[in-house]
């Protein structure tokens, strides 16, 4: 190591000297005996000895001026250097900006550091405005002690890709020593990258604060190639406290995201295909039927049936074929549960089958029917909504502590007796001042003592887990009214719960950054996964029931594996609070939501974005995949549902890799006249439900 | 330093009871209020958010002290958003308004009403992708103006328009303003005229036309009803507007209509005696001729809707004469087919209404009785016309023509003393003959056919020649035997004939019944020539 500090004394003072030709020889000579340690390639610039040795060269003029004035020469640098290097360059003006301020903050300078921050805090508004809007708030050295996501910058390092040819040169011909400073020096005067530019600069210009501060808090990853545009800054944007190589070597664990083994599609499928033909014949008449139960509230609507009766037919041909393509698809892995799964019943086992064989086929060109529930005189006290699988219940979790379930089978009968009562009004109305509430049109549960944050109906509708602000989950059986048990655990609010596809297990996410798996038997949590920065705003469980993704506050995304609690995936690409998440029901992909309005669709076996989907201009609530998978709906605090093509944005990519631009594969906007959508629930034969509090607009 | 400055933790030092704070104390504590203030706030957000809202509450703020373990702040507890108002004098300070309630106020007031039960309302957002029409839906133009995207198959896709937006220029804004404040006070002004010029003949004026009519409709159904000189002014600038080549006025018709004709029919025109709102009426009325005349074709229902408006104003005894006398002269301007049509069937009666109103004894009302007499003239008027027009057709030749006519009484004449079936066969030949030989053109039975083939030819003059005829037959005082003779025989002949002789026994009949309504006068619709062969 004593050789190696002499080794990098000796390259600064060339720097200092301006003696580049020297100084790249040395660097490459550097380099090449780091790459084959197996180290960084260019960490040079990351030893803690080199910052200090130019912290203390440069504490002659330690002047909280020198920081505004180098970092606005680094600025204008930036603005002016050649369009192909900006956006790479851009990238490194963030970090060394947030660390400038820090830095001024650490050492006490508080005025200068808020006239600082003012005056550059416009460039990163559009990226980082909730970070800054954070940031903004640390006023004094023990506010970054204090505050965790400035604890977090101050003590990790920011990665930021950077293009140079040099590294992959250099890794490939390891073995031609002898012709390497020659190559490296021939290459650099060809290419002149980023990178080199920004250290050329800095060493110009003597601005040892920024290359201090670059040196300190930016980890450079050097990537071949020309360099890249605007779509890849994803990562740069997320300042984890992880480290981003701990996060990549996470992301290379294996997820097995096929489907389980003996599911009932699986078993549909295999009769399926031998009464294919027949089948779609039958469907026909199915569907009719099935379009004339689902219709119980409004009965004048047979004339859209016979038209759809028609286009039924049609769309069948294509559906057919595309079936025949996912089935293709869906055969590919098989995964065994890890988890021992709960038995069904036979009888329910038969109703779903016959649900599956008479599901409607959506793709971009048949479109789901949206039927939605509307909550009306919540008084802005409706926290959140949940829908039953079947579509039949709906739950709201209210402020007041309660948690109401509606019967949507009753509802109906409800309003004729109500108009009925109208008529003869001298009788007084039993049905609002029943003393046992028998006759409201609810069923009320009452037992939490905080705002009910989230409610989740089992697969089968039999029970609902709600999850409060008084960090207890209760599990409510829809047939007892009742409440059966309350699971205590988490230390802060529950965020959110959600059943197991199959039942019996529950996964629930936490103020206190953690998400636990219950199972329904037992009050203690079967696992706990903490790894989250911040909260844990929203879970989902994966098709297979191996794995639950979370979505956070820290703006990531994580994957954990059930049986052994690991975190398997990190997903870092939003720009703000993760609000909601969906699997696809063939297990490859997730789409996760923000505050924003960014949807984003992630491939979980490689852990990258397949597509961020814009559109929503307010936070997405919620996300629902159609139950082949075809379609991605969306609500949002717009007051809109979207509907997204997901094939295509699939396809697309891999046909053309990277087209660059962010197209907007949206089907369809279903604007409600003033409702947010909370809450969208595909049934299984694809009928989409929604439900949302009507609100006022003022 | 900080956004909280170091006078406000002052305050609140004081508030509390602490009151030798020293400056620098207040100045170190202020940037650490600030970074909790903020904390509370990002919590609090949390909170919001998972509450699915997108405002924040005093109860967020609380379950974020809650969170925080502190105690909440106390008397603000609301499901609704606070409202806060500007501190008079200074810029940037807010309170909520919290008024002082008088204790015996609030408890005498009686108990509100429970508020509603939230309940749960079901519909269709959409039928396989559609959004049905339904109440509970937003309104589909809103939205899908703006950001309709069109899906294609091949994902070479999205087809956003963008919402055609209205620019007008600042000049026709000037333009606008100007002749508007012309209209509205300096109608008299040589000014207004060459304005109304402008409207007329300017070509670019296209994008103010929906300001005009809004203008146009709004001034006179809002306020100016009274105002007699602006409403004048305002037709005056529709009729140019209406004039002007350049402009497609249609679509914005439906919208000028009722004020136009409210300025016909409406009750009172002005509020002075001095107005002269006959005027008024008569201009109107052409103006409405005009239009429906351009526009008929245009709008198919126009004529028949404007007419059975004034129809309803005519037939309506309880309307005023002045409302009757501006239906009268609608109708009338719409043209004699109309008037003979709609006004003299009910002629009788109506004479049978007014003539009270006329007479000095009955009706004592000076006013009245001018008015009543306004509209027997326009009445006279209109039907005089009317018989006008149908002679018209019959007499109103070319000089030729008329010379024709006068050889042929002469001859006509001539024979009076015969028999009518005499004089019938005498004229039935050439009749025949230039009813089947018009359409040729060709008349060489006699010269009377040449004369009068001589400058129209072609297809109308068959229909004209028996006219003449028969007219002249009638005209000649024949008894009315002779001419239900003269008709029947000549309904015989042929179908065209047929109606040409209804058509003129009717003009006979009706001059002869007008004649006994309106006496001598009625002759005056007449030329000299023409009167000559009625007496």
């Amino acid at each position: 190591m004593d050789e190696l500090q002499v080794v990098e004394f000796v390259a600064t003072y060339l720097k200092k000297k301006g003696f580049s030709e020297a100084e790249n020889a040395l660097q490459a000579e550097i380099q090449r005996n780091k790459s084959s340690n197996n180290t960084n390639p260019i960490d040079i610039l990351n030893d803690p000895e080199l910052s200090k040795f130019f912290r203390t060269f440069s504490e002659s003029e330690d002047g909280p001026a020198r920081y505004q004035d180098e970092y606005s020469k680094l600025r204008s640098w930036t603005y002016s250097s050649l369009d192909l290097y900006k956006h790479e360059l851009l990238h490194v003006l963030y970090p060394v900006f947030i660390h400038c301020f820090m830095d001024l903050v650490a050492k006490g300078h508080i005025q200068e550091a808020r006239t600082f921050f003012n005056n550059f805090r416009e460039d990163h508004e559009m990226m980082h405005l909730r970070d800054l809007q954070k940031l903004e708030g640390v006023l004094s050295p023990s506010h970054l002690e204090e505050m965790e996501f400035a604890h977090s910058l101050r003590h990790s390092k920011v990665n930021i890709k950077i293009c140079q040819v040099l590294y992959l040169f250099l890794f490939t011909s390891l073995h031609q020593n002898t012709y390497i400073v020659k190559k490296s020096n021939h290459c650099q005067s060809f290419y002149q990258y980023s990178y080199e530019l920004l250290l050329q600069y800095l060493h110009k210009t003597q601005s040892t604060k920024m290359l201090g501060i670059i040196n300190e808090r930016i980890n450079f990853q050097v990537s071949p190639g020309q360099p890249s545009s605007i779509s890849d800054d994803a990562e740069i944007v997320t300042l984890i406290g992880s480290n981003q190589d701990a996060a990549n070597q996470i992301n290379q664990k294996e997820v097995h995201w096929g489907l389980l083994e003996d599911s009932l599609e699986n078993r549909l499928e295999k009769t399926g295909l031998i009464s294919d033909s027949e089948k779609a014949e039958g469907e026909n008449k199915e569907a009719e039927i099935d379009e004339n139960k689902k219709r119980p509230v409004e009965g004048g609507k047979q004339g859209a049936s016979i038209k759809k009766l028609k286009k039924d037919k049609a769309i069948n041909a294509t559906a057919k074929t595309s079936r025949l393509e996912a089935n293709t698809v869906s055969t590919a892995p098989r995964v065994k549960p890890d988890l021992a799964l709960p038995v069904m019943p036979t009888e329910v086992e038969q109703s779903i089958l016959e649900d599956l064989r008479n599901r409607v086929h959506l793709s971009s060109a048949a479109l789901p029917s949206v039927s939605f529930y509307t909550f009306i005189n919540t008084h802005n006290g409706l926290n959140c909504a949940s829908i039953s699988q079947d579509g039949s219940l709906v739950a709201g979790g209210f402020s007041d502590s309660s948690l109401k379930v509606w019967d949507m089978a009753k509802l109906g009968q409800q309003a004729v007796s109500s108009g009925l009562q109208g008529e003869n009004d001298t009788t007084p109305r039993e049905d609002i001042i029943g003393p046992n509430g028998r006759k409201r049109s609810y069923t009320l549960y009452q037992g939490h003592s905080g705002p009910v944050y989230s409610a989740s109906f089992s697969p089968l509708g039999d029970f609902i887990l709600s999850s409060s602000a008084d960090t207890t989950i209760r599990l409510w059986s829809t047939k007892l009214n009742a409440n059966l048990v309350c699971y205590k655990g988490h230390n802060y609010p529950v965020w959110d719960v959600q059943f197991n596809p199959q039942g019996h297990y529950f996964a629930s996410s936490s103020h206190d950054r953690t998400a636990r798996i219950w199972s329904m038997d037992r009050i203690q949590p079967l696992r706990i996964m903490a790894g989250h920065l911040s909260d844990v705003d929203c879970v989902r469980w994966h098709i297979n029931c191996n794995y639950i993704a979370t979505g956070s506050s820290d703006k990531t995304v994580r994957l954990w594996d059930v049986s052994s609690g690991e975190c398997v995936r990190i997903f870092i690409g939003h720009r703000s609070m993760i609000l909601s998440l969906a699997m696809s029901p063939d297990g490859r992909y997730m789409a996760s939501g923000d505050e924003d309005g960014t949807i984003m669709m992630w491939d979980l076996a490689s852990g990258r974005c397949v597509t961020p989907l814009m559109g929503h201009t307010s936070c997405v609530w919620t996300l629902a995949y159609s139950c082949e998978g075809s379609l991605l709906a969306s609500g949002s605090a717009d007051c809109t549902v979207k509907l997204w093509d997901v094939t295509t944005s699939t396809k697309v990519l891999k046909t053309e890799e990277k087209s660059g631009t962010n197209r907007l594969r949206s089907l369809k906007t279903l604007p409600t006249k003033s409702t947010p959508v909370y809450s969208l629930q595909f049934s299984r034969r694809n009928l989409l439900f929604a439900a949302g509090a009507l609100s006022k607009t003022s | 330093m900080s956004i909280v400055p170091k006078e406000t933790i002052e305050v609140i030092a004081q508030s509390i009871g602490v009151y030798n704070l020293s400056s620098d104390v207040a100045l170190a504590l202020a940037p650490d209020v600030e970074y909790r203030v903020r904390e509370i706030m990002q919590e609090a957000i949390k909170c919001m958010r998972h509450a699915h809202r997108t405002v924040l509450t005093a109860n967020d703020v609380d379950s974020a002290l809650n969170l925080r373990n502190v105690e909440p702040i106390y008397g603000f507890a609301s499901g609704d958003s606070l409202r806060f108002k500007r501190a008079s004098g200074l810029k940037d300070l807010y309170y909520i308004d919290d008024k002082d309630v008088e204790l015996r106020n609030v408890i005498e007031t009686p108990l509100p009403k429970a508020p509603l039960d939230t309940s749960v309302a079901v519909h269709w957002l959409a039928i396989e992708g559609v959004q049905p029409a339904i109440p509970e839906n937003a309104p589909v133009d809103a939205v899908s103006d703006g950001r309709r995207s069109e899906y294609r198959e091949d994902g070479i896709s999205v087809d956003i328009r963008l919402p055609v937006k209205h620019v007008l220029s600042k000049e026709l804004q000037l333009y606008f303003d100007k002749i508007r404040e012309l209209t509205v006070s300096r109608s008299n002004s040589t000014v207004f005229k060459q304005a109304l010029l402008s409207l007329a003949m300017d070509s670019g004026l296209h994008p103010l036309v929906p300001y005009f009519t809004y203008f146009i409709s709004e001034e006179v159904v809002t306020r100016s009803l009274k105002n007699f000189s602006l409403l004048f002014a305002l037709m005056r600038v529709a009729r140019s507007l209406l004039r002007n080549p350049h402009i497609h006025i249609e679509p914005y018709l439906h919208q000028m209509m009722p004020s136009v004709i409210t300025c016909l029919v409406s009750k009172r025109l002005g509020n002075r005696f001095s107005d002269n709102h006959w005027d008024l009426r008569n201009f109107v009325a052409d103006l409405i001729a005009s239009i429906c005349t351009r526009f008929g074709h245009v709008y198919q229902n126009l004529q028949s809707r404007v007419t059975r408006t004034l129809l309803h104003a005519f037939l309506d005894p309880t309307k005023s004469l002045s409302q009757h006398y501006g239906a009268i002269q609608g109708l009338a301007a719409l043209g004699p087919s109309v008037v003979h049509l709609l006004i003299l069937p009910n002629l009788e009666l109506y004479l049978k209404f007014l003539e009270p109103e006329m007479l000095l004894e009955k009706q004592k009302n000076e006013m009245k009785r001018h008015e009543a007499w306004r509209v027997y003239g326009a009445l006279q008027c209109a039907a005089g016309l009317c018989v006008y027009d149908r002679l018209k057709t019959v007499l109103l030749r070319p000089p030729k023509q008329s010379r024709w006519e006068s050889n042929r009484k002469g001859m006509i004449v001539f024979p009076s003393k015969r028999k009518a079936s005499m004089d019938n066969l005498m004229l039935q030949p050439p009749v025949k003959k230039m009813a089947t030989l018009g359409p040729m053109g060709v008349m060489p039975v006699n010269s009377m056919a040449v004369n009068m083939q001589g400058p129209s030819g072609g297809f109308s003059t068959p229909v004209e020649g028996p006219r003449a005829g028969v007219s002249m037959l009638r005209h000649l005082q024949n008894e009315k035997m002779l001419r239900r003779e003269v008709s029947n025989q000549a309904l015989k002949t042929s179908t065209v004939l047929a109606q040409a002789w209804k058509e003129d026994a009717e003009g006979g009949h009706l001059l002869a019944s007008l004649y006994e309504l309106f006496g001598e006068s009625m002759f005056s619709f007449t030329r000299k020539s023409e009167l000559y062969f009625f007496l």
